[in-house]
């Protein structure tokens, strides 16, 4: 034993301890930084020397520097974040759509109601052209608020669209740098220790890449980490990354989608398997949030727009004419072909599909829908309407189909030259697009047809009490233009005891001579119109009030030509549209609350997800950060130990050089 | 568990923001009076006012259409009551002239002023509303609805009656040809009697020169029996637009109740409680500079403070 195996241990002592004191000022200086793991010196005891017959310790080694660090916690930090990123992503952009769907006086439905109310003014005054004007001014706004919102859900589209490019080069960006991390990481591997800074660093990348889209990690031997998306889809291999693309979605080229480029030709990721970050939550957005907003303005501007114009064109104008010119114009019905549709030599898509309306705008859903081969009948076609973008499993949504045209919930397919190919599909946007370029076609105040062809009078020798309490024109062309329809009311007790009121009717030339008619008595049923179901008789349905009496008879006639200037038949029928049942079942005031709350909840659901998830995520991201965060406190408190361990060490080479002295002082006397 | 200091300073500054967004939301909320402002604010409640909304202007549309309905039915009330004097006046004459002591041009005197009375009634006939409508018009008439012909006073619009759109039916014309050329013969209950027809009979046998008292007297009487049956054809139509002023009143009333339940429905859907809300806020304010104040103390701590 000698005086210089003291003098070696303080310098081991120092040495250990400065790397401790080094080690803690690494942390106090990575304290803010994102992601830091707090690194920890390992030391160990040096063994020990036989001597004499003890063994003799021999002071401390530092061993290694670890980080502290836990995979799961951190894998779960990054995947609790990836799902925040996608409800936040989601959330925020819904706000946007709620945005189109605004209540109260700059609503969608008060520009409609303000619209229909106005023509009740032009039923007061039908031949005051200045109410006329305002009829058309009111049209102007509501097909320009229709037309605007139309366009507001375009840029709602082209934000997510320039929003997932952003993402992807981002992905793209840091799924290179986690491949040259992991060739750093593997070229240091074979030291035995872990190169915790770039450890760190990888693990800081996978958490920023799971904030776009959420990610899986599966270690390799060499040290490297895998990173795989949407189930399987490798993003980073060792030190080869795979690009994002971004491409038109196959089914709808105005939508945006994300594929893999692998090989030549990019591989779509299905957004339903993204699981997680901002790219989800804006393809989630985009496919099922926006294209429903887009279904219900466009539904309801095309059903409003359709059954004005059709009502419009069954009157008679200031000028005379009839059928009179549409109001509205709409964005037509489109059928959109997948790119993935068969192309001739050329390359140009061949199977043609072209898209109208039945005339009837009660039966149109706010819904697109895809049509396909039937996969359970060879040679069919098969249209289903999609919920969320997601295809209805609903039996009555969907329509199979043998031939070149079928029309299904307001909508009529046909087939063009060449028809749909083997294997074609057709996204059909039956109103999606009506909002688009909707405007008001009128210019002349005049051309509103406010006055009917027909009108209905009691005559004046029926005995009871039935008056006329409404007369529409249900037909653009009459089947007996210029003629009389009288219907007379006959007792039927006889056959039909619940309806014992029944009536036939004639059809009189203006001589007055016959014409046709139906003397088989149809029952009067109180409270339906006539002729109801019963089979058309020249274009009208008749609403009494008041009850008929056997011998009773009520003439619907043509206006008289000197009456079209002030009739306001017609506007009344306009008006009547107020109260139908046009969509759904529903009136278009009543739609557009039900739209308003529609959108709402999905905005509301929306961000409560958001909250929860986000709490989630804080929760995990402490959770990380109680295992590997610094704690300034803590690191304070280290300082002083390490220090005063230093100080220890520097004494004992102190006491090792004073001894020395003592020895050498005692032999030099 | 172990608190690390970056991760304690991001949660107390992300609380403090959580905290002032809902400040800020409540002011917003205060300064509008609405505590639904968007639809997701209340999805049930954005829906109730929007339909509210609606019946409110609805009502209001309604009510205009009403107010055309009741001027047009005031002024038809009032052109038939003075149709009704008009008449008595020519039926005063038409008695007059039925005394034997006059000679024909003391008849010729009564008939030519029975015949300007004639002309007043076709007068009011084709009354106006002043904008342009005609009170006669029936379901619609672009010139005077009763027009003078070879065949006598016919007419020229569309018969029956036009309805106002105020929610019920109500008229925004009188049926012209059943009031004034609708009346049932009392000489042949087949045929139909104007009030033209009957006064121009009378005019014309009075003009007649050189009858017999008895000749006279049976001038007289058809015309008495047939003024008398078209003054009631008129008085009836008249007592209608009277009934129809009558529901015109109830009409006004339901929709005056019904737009106060639409906006007391909008209000009570959308709007904000004051009371509640300024309480709510001041809650808010007092736990926000709590904890303003518990952050600059506790993140002002630290133990590198005490190294000196």
């Amino acid at each position: 034993m000698s005086g210089m195996s003291l003098s070696s241990l303080g310098v081991k002592a120092l040495a250990a301890n400065y790397a401790a004191l080094q080690t803690t000022g690494h942390n106090i200086a990575n304290a803010n930084v994102a992601g830091y793991s707090r690194q920890q010196v390992e030391l160990s005891t040096t063994a020990g020397q036989y001597n004499g017959g003890s063994f003799f310790g021999r002071g401390v080694d530092v061993a290694s520097v670890t980080r502290l660090h836990n995979e799961f916690v951190t894998g779960e930090a990054a995947r609790s974040a990836s799902v925040a990123a996608m409800d936040s992503a989601r959330l925020s952009h819904l706000n946007g759509l709620e945005s189109i769907f605004r209540t109260g006086e700059q609503g969608l439905g008060n520009a409609v109601g303000a619209f229909l109310n106005s023509i009740s003014d032009m039923a007061s005054s039908p031949s005051d052209t200045a109410v006329r004007q305002v009829v058309l001014a009111r049209a102007v706004d509501m097909a320009g608020r229709f037309n605007e919102a139309g366009q507001a859900l375009d840029t709602l589209q082209a934000n997510v669209t320039s929003e997932l490019k952003v993402g992807v080069a981002a992905v793209n960006g840091l799924s290179q740098s986690i491949a040259e991390v992991n060739r750093k990481i593997a070229a240091v591997n074979g030291r035995g220790q872990q190169p915790n800074d770039l450890l760190d660093q990888r693990d800081r990348l996978i958490a920023q890449i799971s904030q776009y889209v959420q990610v899986s990690r599966i270690a390799a031997s060499d040290g490297s980490v895998g990173v795989f998306a949407a189930g399987g889809q490798s993003l980073v291999l060792g030190d080869r990354a795979t690009p994002l693309v971004l491409m038109p979605d196959p089914s709808d080229p105005r939508r945006s989608a994300v594929g893999l480029q692998s090989g030549t030709k990019p591989m779509l990721l299905e957004a339903g398997t993204l699981g997680g970050g901002s790219l989800a939550g804006l393809l989630l957005y985009q496919n099922a949030d926006l294209s429903e907003g887009r279904a219900l303005v466009g539904r309801m501007a095309a059903v409003v727009g359709l059954a004005v114009n059709a009502q419009q064109q069954r009157g008679i104008n200031l000028l005379g004419s009839s059928p009179t010119p549409a109001i509205f114009g709409l964005g037509a019905p489109q059928a959109v072909p997948s790119t993935s549709n068969a192309t001739d030599a050329s390359g140009a898509l061949m199977g043609q599909v072209s898209l109208s309306y039945t005339g009837d705008p009660s039966a149109l859903r706010a819904s697109d829908y895809t049509l396909r081969e039937d996969p359970a009948i060879a040679g069919n076609w098969m249209i289903t309407r999609l919920v969320d973008g997601q295809p209805s499993t609903d039996a009555a949504d969907s329509l199979s189909f043998n031939g070149t045209s079928a029309s299904f919930q307001g909508v009529k397919v046909t087939f063009g030259l060449p028809p749909p190919q083997a294997g074609d599909s057709f996204l059909l946007q039956t109103v999606s697009r009506a909002a688009n370029g909707m405007q008001a076609l009128l210019r002349d105040p005049r051309d509103l047809a406010a006055a009917s062809p027909l009108v209905a009078a009691v005559a004046a020798t029926n005995t009871g009490t039935a008056a006329t309490a409404g007369l529409q024109v249900t037909a653009t062309t009459l089947p007996f233009p210029g003629m009389t329809t009288r219907l007379t009311f006959v007792d039927n007790a006889a056959a039909d005891p619940l309806n014992p009121v029944a009536y036939t009717y004639t059809i009189l030339a203006a001589d007055g001579s016959l014409v046709g008619g139906n003397a088989t008595p149809r029952p009067w049923i109180a409270g339906t119109s006539i002729p109801g179901n019963s089979g058309d008789i020249n274009g009208f349905s008749l609403q009494l009030s008041g009850v008929p009496k056997p011998g009773d008879s009520i003439d619907i006639a043509p206006t008289s030509v000197a009456a079209l200037q002030t009739n306001n038949g017609n506007a009344l029928s306009m008006l009547a549209l107020r109260d139908m049942g046009l969509m759904d079942g529903k009136t278009p005031s009543d739609a557009y609350a039900q739209a308003l709350a529609d959108i709402g909840s999905r905005v509301q659901t929306a961000s409560s997800a958001s909250d929860i998830s986000t709490a989630v995520a804080d929760q995990s991201e402490q959770a990380r950060s109680s295992t590997s965060g610094v704690n300034l406190d803590e690191e304070a408190a280290r300082l002083i130990q390490f220090q005063q361990s230093y100080q220890a060490a520097a004494k004992m080479l102190q006491v090792a050089q004073s001894l020395f002295d003592t020895l050498l002082s005692t032999t030099s006397r | 568990m172990r608190i690390t200091t970056s991760n304690a300073f991001e949660t107390s500054v992300s609380q403090l923001q959580r905290r002032q967004q809902a400040m800020s939301e409540a002011q917003q909320q205060l300064t509008s009076g609405k505590h639904v402002q968007r639809g997701s604010d209340d999805p049930a409640a954005a829906a109730r006012a929007e339909r509210a909304m609606i019946a409110a202007a609805r009502a209001d549309s309604n009510q205009r259409a009403l107010d055309v309905s009741r001027s047009a039915m005031q002024l038809s009330e009032s052109a038939l009551g003075s149709a009704g004097e008009l008449l008595q006046q020519a039926r005063e004459m038409v008695v007059n002239a039925g005394n034997g002591s006059l000679n024909d041009s003391d008849r010729r005197t009564l008939a030519e002023s029975i015949r300007g009375l004639r002309n007043d009634l076709l007068a009011l006939a084709n009354g106006t509303d002043g904008a342009g409508r005609y009170l006669f018009g029936g379901q619609g008439s672009d010139g005077p609805p009763l027009i003078d012909s070879a065949a006598g006073v016919v007419y020229a619009g569309s018969p029956g009656e036009q309805q106002a759109s105020a929610g019920e039916s109500t008229p925004l014309t009188v049926d012209g040809n059943a009031a004034w050329l609708g009346t049932t013969d009392p000489a042949d209950p087949t045929a139909r009697l104007s009030v033209f027809k009957a006064l121009d009979t009378v005019v014309a046998g009075l003009l007649t020169p050189g009858q017999t008292g008895a000749q006279v007297a049976a001038v007289v009487s058809t015309g008495l029996a047939a003024i008398d049956a078209t003054s009631a054809t008129l008085a009836s139509w008249r007592s209608r637009a009277g009934e129809a002023l009558n529901r015109i009143d109830g009409i006004e009333t339901r929709l005056s109740q019904g737009k106060l339940a639409a906006q007391t429905e909008r209000s009570n859907a959308e709007d904000l409680d004051l009371v509640a809300a300024i309480s709510d806020v001041q809650n808010q304010q007092t736990g926000y500079s709590a904890a303003l104040k518990m952050y600059s103390m506790v993140q002002r701590m630290s133990l590198f403070d005490y190294l000196k």
